[in-house]
């Protein structure tokens, strides 16, 4: 790992890119009932002894409701705290299932556009070497 | 304040309700427009004609056995997909949750008392379920409820992902119905308690297009509007 000093995060780019879809993914965010019928369907969760921070729920409200709640301003160590959420807890297999119908994935997948946008995704040498289970 | 809560503050908390709901569907219609595509490049390959004799299909004979067969294999698709359904997985919470839901509408709406003020503001009243029926009705209504409130606050995973916007949102639907219970049996301040189960009900009504209460108008949407997109209608719309 080089030691070099990261970027600070652009808080008004993130913003930008929030406020894209901010409709749609407040609309859905607003009608998630917090039942967690949806975490029966993600083979993470059963995978990890049904351990809540793999709810398909649970991934949505950390990442994508955190950035929408705080308007974008985050700082790194912030995103990287969702990056583990997005792409570590969560494989984008689509099988989530929720009874209101909220697409979860595509709520991840624009989490994940958000955190790509500051530069912060897995790389390579480090995260993928680590096994999902 | 009792002549405003019960009269013109009623009439606000429908305008709001019904106007809320207008603009959410209008909102949800306007959301789920379909964009645009983009065309792939190269040409759509000609589909080849195939060659060769058209397959005999067989006419079905249809005796009682084959009639029996056939009810048979419904029968075992219908309970197959009940088995992996929510219905399926979570028994319980299923159960409890269904329960819910249709005491929520019938209660209120079929209750002698709102009625009979339905019958004195409009002068027509829908039909009425007996009193001590919808006492009891919605005392199971509350467990299920109080059920709901226990599973939030015992349940791991539901804990995880619980705030105190939920809980204010539980409040805000219990509070009517264990108000008008408290009302009937006339426990505690009737007067009190009365004008608070006016001003919750109508809370609710407000509240329910703004709030995830809104599930109540959407749940159709999302599960058969969209869906029905996709099979009869023409797919414009998605989500």
């Amino acid at each position: 790992m080089t030691s070099q000093a990261q970027p600070a995060v652009r808080s008004d780019e993130i913003k930008r890119l929030l406020d894209r879809k901010k409709d749609k993914m407040k609309f859905q965010l607003s009608h998630c009932m917090r039942c967690t019928l949806c975490a029966e369907s993600c083979f993470l969760f059963k995978a990890h002894d049904k351990d809540p921070q793999y709810m398909p729920s649970y991934k949505v409200i950390h990442s994508l409701g955190k950035l929408y709640r705080r308007r974008g301003k985050v700082d790194r160590a912030f995103l990287e705290s969702i990056k583990k959420i997005v792409w570590k807890n969560c494989v984008l297999c689509r099988r989530c299932y929720c009874p209101v119908g909220i697409d979860i994935p595509g709520m991840i997948a624009f989490a994940r556009s958000i955190c790509r946008s500051q530069g912060v995704h897995p790389d390579f040498e480090g995260d993928a070497q680590q096994s999902w289970l | 304040m009792y002549a405003f809560i019960s009269g013109p503050m009623v009439w606000i908390a429908f305008a709001c309700f019904f106007a809320g709901l207008a603009f959410q569907t209008m909102q949800f219609l306007r959301l789920s427009q379909k964009k645009e595509l983009r065309a792939l490049p190269g040409k759509p390959k000609a589909k080849k004609k195939k060659k060769g004799k058209k397959a005999v299909k067989k006419k079905k004979a249809w005796t009682l056995a084959a009639l029996f067969a056939w009810a048979d294999g419904l029968f075992v698709r219908q309970l197959e997909s009940l088995r992996t359904s929510l219905l399926g997985h979570h028994v319980v919470m299923a159960g409890f949750t269904i329960l819910f839901h249709i005491l929520l509408f019938v209660v209120p709406i079929f209750l002698l008392a709102h009625n009979i003020l339905l019958r004195d503001a409009l002068g027509l009243s829908l039909p009425s379920l007996p009193e001590a029926l919808t006492d009891a009705l919605t005392f199971v209504f509350l467990l299920c409820a109080f059920f709901f409130l226990f599973r939030r606050l015992f349940v791991r995973q539901v804990r995880a992902i619980s705030g105190p916007y939920d809980y204010l949102m539980w409040l805000i639907t219990v509070l009517p119905f264990l108000t008008g219970f408290m009302a009937y049996h006339q426990w505690c301040d009737y007067d009190l308690i009365l004008r608070v189960h006016i001003i919750a009900g109508e809370l609710m009504l407000i509240v329910i297009p703004f709030t995830k209460l809104g599930h109540m108008l959407f749940f159709f949407f999302y599960r058969f509007l969209v869906g029905t997109e996709y099979s009869f209608g023409q797919g414009k719309r998605a989500w």
